[in-house]
Order: structure tokens, then sequence, then C-alpha cells
């Protein structure tokens, strides 16, 4: 009790106290700290969406008979390709594809019927657009296999293939991509808002001089310091849970792991981020520059930190180039817990990674500061 | 008409000057577009190669030994070896590998009964693109497998002849790089104009130009016109450097890309400004054009996905997204080169959204002048 008293009374709590009031006196922090972070989670949750389906498909029939009608029907009978058109010709079909109306289109020649009854080969023309190189992969691949599955049917194999692979897709079973997009801009979304929220409460002191008045205070450097970090801590926390909330209600993002897991390591990872930031303002000299310059940190590492395309996607340089950073790491623990619902035992890696991203950061950007007191 | 385009060029003249003393942003305007290309069109690829994948193995038999030779020389499988774990869970678990296959023990024994047999697919579902890429791979791979072993009857009656057009090698950068162009040129010249207007507003000069005899209109145009020179610059950087590393070429008529890049480099300078006379202090138009043009070039214009994976209302916003119709006009110049014919009103599109930002930027400043 003696000890709680002191800490009241005493000149730490008073400063945490002129921070929080100067923080809850800038609206715009306030908004800071919570619009931008619900409107990216909704935006990247919502529009970023790999699925492969609705593909519009046109389609030249040239053989039309009963055969060539349940071909059609076997490309056409699954929510993957739409028949947009039946065309014709084959010339309209490749100009609807080569201007992109179509994604795909398929030719079933005149002779069709009377070449699988004479028990003679047969050429189906298959044409992808090919621009999007990831849809086309994946659509070429679909049609390839509904016309495997047509040539066994029609040649009446009734028993059923002698090795059949039984997919099961772990932690995310209805492969909702939101799952992986979401906990990504989590992490995201710290990143930024810790690195601005942070750098533009330590330089606006700089800006408005009066960090030479705090310095006349009997308040020792390290106090000083501390009683920036704290609240801000608190307020950064407070994003973890309202990005957690959204992924939760909105998303209907699972919680599998730990959750207590989940918060020390957000913790940590909140310190990164403030660590960041304060290591900013001590380099710049104006609130300006110091939003300026987060962009140039903030840009690459978010874009390798693998929230938006998957690390393993990446060429070999830029994977072993996205082990220092911070951001990564924490990725893959937000991923972990909530998705697969490991701890440590897997993510220990991760995790190691992170603490010492946070005693290197810190060391430097408090020292930094202090040289800056002195 | 004389004493207009007279202040006009003053002002644009005024603003140049200005912008080559400050050296953040002239780093600003040329390092981080370069960087951003770089990054973008370097680490972004949405398709994994040398999946790690882990075979469990029950049967040990030639026959499953071949199976899974087949499966590893697709070339999209890296081998894991069998690693001490008590269940395959743990090796996705642990990210040792993405998939896991396991064979059961009776694999050859059935198959040479002619039984049927289940082989059992593990896949890490978290990323669900490639999620995806994996399950159509072992299928595929399974149905060659039983091709070749003669377990199935001859399928090959009906061939199917694909063809992949634009990109028959479905190299990513060919569509990654030319979106990149829309992002880059879309962020940087807008914040650099947001900035421009703003800290006319924070040091108060703004004030002169209310008293003076210049319309609002002339002051936007002044400055749209240097920054336009500033990003035109800046445009023939990034596309230049993007161009030679990434071996793109013209696959067509190039003029809709020509025509189209001055347009969309005009109306991301118009986006800029209009968010400087909304906003009064610098950190809000950098957050401004940050949150909205960056989330939105980014997320809403079909850079990374199709735009028609975009659900409802989220669709219509994409519809008023400048770098959503310069995506089609650069597609179409480095790698579908149709021309004119096909993006005729992606130009057009970019234009009447530039006019609009041109417009409600013109009114809202003309609020504040002085009236004479």
């Amino acid at each position: 009790m003696k000890f709680f008293h002191q800490f009241f009374e005493g000149r730490l709590w008073s400063l945490v106290r002129k921070e929080i009031a100067q923080i809850l006196r800038n609206k715009q922090l306030i908004v800071l700290l919570i619009i931008p972070p619900t409107l990216q989670l909704l935006v990247y949750g919502f529009a970023l969406n790999p699925d492969v389906r609705y593909l519009k498909l046109g389609i030249v029939d040239y053989a039309q008979t009963a055969d060539s009608r349940e071909l059609v029907s076997a490309f056409t009978d699954n929510q993957i390709f739409i028949p947009q058109q039946f065309l014709f010709s084959e010339k309209a079909l490749a100009t609807q594809v080569e201007t992109g109306a179509l994604t795909a289109g398929v030719v079933i020649p005149p002779e069709f019927s009377r070449r699988l009854a004479n028990a003679e080969n047969t050429d189906i023309q298959i044409l992808v657009d090919g621009v999007d190189a990831n849809t086309a992969g994946i659509a070429s691949g679909y049609l390839a296999q509904m016309v495997q599955q047509y040539a066994l049917n029609r040649l009446g194999t009734t028993q059923a293939l002698p090795i059949k692979t039984e997919v099961t897709f772990l932690y995310n079973p209805g492969l909702s991509s939101s799952w992986f997009f979401v906990p990504g801009v989590m992490g995201l979304v710290l990143t930024l808002i810790g690195t601005i929220v942070s750098s533009i409460t330590v330089v606006r002191e700089k800006d408005t001089g009066t960090l030479e008045q705090l310095l006349m205070t009997p308040a020792a450097e390290w106090e000083i310091l501390l009683s920036k970090i704290v609240p801000l801590f608190v307020l950064l926390m407070g994003d973890v849970m309202l990005a957690l909330t959204l992924g939760r209600v909105i998303f209907n993002l699972p919680f599998r792991g730990s959750f207590l897991l989940f918060m020390g390591l957000s913790g940590l990872y909140v310190f990164v981020g403030i660590s960041v930031g304060i290591l900013l303002a001590t380099v710049c000299q104006s609130q300006q520059q110091v939003v300026l310059t987060t962009f140039f940190i903030n840009l690459p590492m978010v874009q390798l930190s693998g929230a938006i395309a998957p690390i393993e996607t990446m060429p070999p340089f830029f994977q072993s180039l996205s082990w220092f950073n911070p951001l990564r790491h924490y990725i893959a623990i937000v991923r972990g817990i909530l998705l697969k619902g490991v701890g440590l035992e897997a993510l220990w890696g991760n995790a190691l990674m992170l603490g010492a991203f946070v005693v290197v950061l810190f060391a430097v950007s408090t020292n930094r500061f202090r040289k800056q007191l002195s | 008409v004389n004493g207009i385009l007279k202040r006009i060029l003053s002002q644009c003249i005024k603003e140049l000057a200005q912008f080559r003393r400050d050296r953040l942003t002239l780093a600003l305007a040329f390092l981080l577009p370069v960087m951003s290309l770089f990054i973008f069109g370097f680490a972004i690829r949405l398709e994994a190669k040398d999946i790690p994948l882990m075979v469990q193995d029950f049967d040990r038999s030639v026959l499953s030994r071949s199976y899974q030779d087949r499966l590893y020389a697709t070339h999209q499988f890296q081998p894991v070896p069998w690693a001490d774990i008590a269940s395959p869970q743990q090796a996705l678990d642990r990210g040792l590998a993405k998939a896991v296959v396991i064979v059961p023990p009776e694999f050859s024994r059935h198959i040479k009964a002619d039984k049927p047999i289940e082989v059992q697919v593990l896949v890490d579902g978290t990323d669900a693109n490639n999620a995806r890429v994996i399950k159509n791979s072992i299928k595929a791979t399974t149905n060659a497998f039983m091709q070749a072993e003669k377990l199935t009857p001859d399928t090959s009656l009906i061939t199917p002849r694909t063809r992949i057009w634009f990109n028959p090698g479905r190299k990513e950068a060919l569509y990654i790089v030319p979106g990149t162009f829309a992002v880059v040129l879309w962020i940087f010249p807008s914040l650099l104009a947001a900035i421009a207007m703003v800290r006319e507003k924070e040091k108060g000069t703004i004030l002169q130009v209310y008293a003076s005899s210049m319309s609002a209109g002339e002051l936007i145009l002044g400055k749209a016109l240097a920054y336009l020179t500033v990003a035109l610059a800046m445009a023939v950087g990034v596309i230049g450097l993007g161009i030679i590393i990434f071996g793109l070429r013209f696959a067509g008529d190039p003029t809709p890309f020509l025509i189209g890049t001055p347009l969309y480099l005009a109306a991301s300078v118009m986006f800029g400004l209009l968010i400087g006379v909304r906003v009064n202090e610098q950190n809000a138009a950098v957050q401004a054009v940050a949150l909205v043009g960056f989330l939105t070039a980014l997320l809403l214009s079909g850079f990374i996905y199709p735009l028609s994976n975009i659900p409802f209302p989220l669709s219509l916003l994409s519809n008023l997204i400048p770098a959503r119709y310069y995506i089609v006009i650069t597609r179409d110049a480095f790698v579908r080169g149709v021309g004119w014919a096909g993006v005729w009103w992606a130009p057009i599109a970019i234009v009447s959204i530039g006019m609009v930002f041109f417009l409600v930027a013109r009114k809202v400043l003309s609020r504040m002048q002085v009236s004479s």
C-alpha cells in the first residue's frame, strides 16, 4: 500500500497524467487511433479476395450434338465458370478474350461426336486470358480437370478411380481469404499507427520547445521517457483489442490459441512500434519530417512482411531480407495463434526474433533520446 | 486570357522554385517512387513456387515411391524429409511443410487388386489462394500418375489444347509491374501536391493569394501545372526503370498509354490539391493521402486480385478510382496490346474524375477568397 501511495503522489505519476491529458486533448490523435485502423481492416479484409469463381466463359459449339452439350454443361455446372455467351465463330470468341470481355473460351470442333463415336482422338481448344497470371493458372487447371472428368464419364468407367485424393484444408476449411489478410492487416495497422503516434507525441515537444521546460523540472530522464511510453502503450494495446474485435465480429476470425500469449507478444510488438517512432523523432526536427520519414520506413516494412503477398511467393533474396523485419514475425505469430492455435512450441523462433528487436531498438532509441535531452 | 495564363505560369514557376529547395520532398519525389517500384515489382508475387511438401509413405513399395517421385517432379513442390514428429498435422503447425500427402500402407496392394484407395492430403489453408493452387496441382499430378501407370482408361481421347494468351509463360511480373506503375504514380504526385497546398496555408502565404486578384481556379491550375511537370519527370524515371529492369515491351499501339499517362498524372495532382484545400495541417494531408489514396489505389483498382472479386458496396466505390482505369491502359500497353479499341473509355473516365476533383477543389478554395 505504501508503494502505491508513493507512486500516486510521485513525480512519475504526475508526468504520466500530463501525457494522458495531452493526448486526450488532441482530438486528431484520438481520431488517428480509431478511424484509420478500422477503415484499413475493413477495406483490406473485404477487397482482397483471391477467389477464382464466376469467371466469364465463352463457348463456341460447332458440333451441336448431345455429346457436346453434355461437355458444355460439365464446364458450366459449377460456380467457377458462368457461361457468358454462346458464340458462333471462333473469331468472335478470340476477339472477346482479347479485349478481356471473357476470361476463357472453349471451342468444340464440328466433328466432335463423330470422332468420339469412332474412338478417334479429338482436340478441344481452350483460350485463357493470361493477363492475370494467377487466375489464368488456376482456371486452366480447372478446365483440364473438367475435360478429363468428362472423358472418364464418357468412357463409361462405372468403377471409381483407383486413387482418390481426399484433400483437407487445415486451419481454414472454407478457404476464406479474409482469415489470411486480417491478421496481416492487424500487424500493418499497429506498425503504421504505432510509429506515427509515438513519433508525433515526442517530436511535438521539440516543436513547441516544451521539452526544455520538462528538463528544467527535477524529473529524471528515465521518468520523462517512461511517462511518454506508458500512455502510448496503453492506447496502442487498445488498438490491438479494437483490431481483434473487428476481426472476430465482422470477419468471423477464429481464435484458437492462448489469449494471454497473444496479448503478451502483441505487447512486445507495440514496443517495437514505439521504439521505431521515438528513433524517428530523435532523427527528425519537425512533425512534417517525421510524417514523411515514416513513409520511407513503413512502405518496405509492410510490403516485405507477408501481410498482403505471402512470404513464400517472394524471390529468395526478399525472403531472407524479411527475416530482419519485425512485422514479418509478428504476423506469423498472429496467424499462428489465431488460425492454427499453436503456442510457443511452434512460434518460439518468431517470438525470440521479436524480443531481440525490442531490446535493440529500445536501447538505441532511448539512448538517442537521452543524449538529446542532455 | 493573357493575364490568366501569365498568372498561372508565374504561380507554376514559383512553386517549382520552392520545390527544388526542399531536400526531403525532393527525395520523396524521386527516391521513394523508385524504391516502391522495386519492392512492389520484385516482392509481390501471388503463386508460390517450391512449396514444401511432405510425403508420409506407409506403403514403401515401388509404386508408392514412383508416386512420390512424380509429385516432386512437378517442380512446384520441394521435398521435405519426414521429420521426427508425432503427427502429420504437426508438420503444418510448425510450418515445416505447407502440405502433407499420406500414402496408406495398403496403397500398392489395393491398386494391384483393382480396389480403390484413398490418399489423404492435408493442406495448410491459411493462404487461401495457394491452398487452391496446391490442391489443383496434387490432383492433376495424381491423375497424370494414374494415366502413366495405366490405372485408368486412356482419356487422351479428348485432349484439351489450352493456349494462355498474352502471357503464355504466366510470368507474374507482367501482371504486377504495369499495375505498380498505377499505384506509384497515384500516391506520390498527389502526396507532393497536397503537401504544397497545405504548406501555403500553414505559412499563411495563402492569405496574400486570397487578397490578390488571382482566382481560386488560377491558383489551383498554377500549382497543378508545376506538380504535373514534376510528376512527368517521376513517371519517365519510374516507367523507364520498370521497362528496363523487368524487361517489359510495348505489346501494341503505345499511343493510349502515352496519352493516358499525363492525364492520369494530372488527375493524381488534382486529387492531392483537393486534399490540400480540405485539410489544414501537413500531417493531416499526408495521413489523408496515405489512407485514402494509397488504400484505394492498392486495393480497389484490381492491382492484386481481379476487380470482379470486390464485394458489393465496395465495388461501386472502385468505379471512382482512377487507378482502376489506368491499370487497364498499362496492362493493355505492355501485355494485351489491343490498343484504342479495347481501352478508349479509360482515358475518358480518368479525365472526368480529374475534372470533378478540380471543380470541387476550386469551389472549396473560392469560398475562402475575399470577394472583390
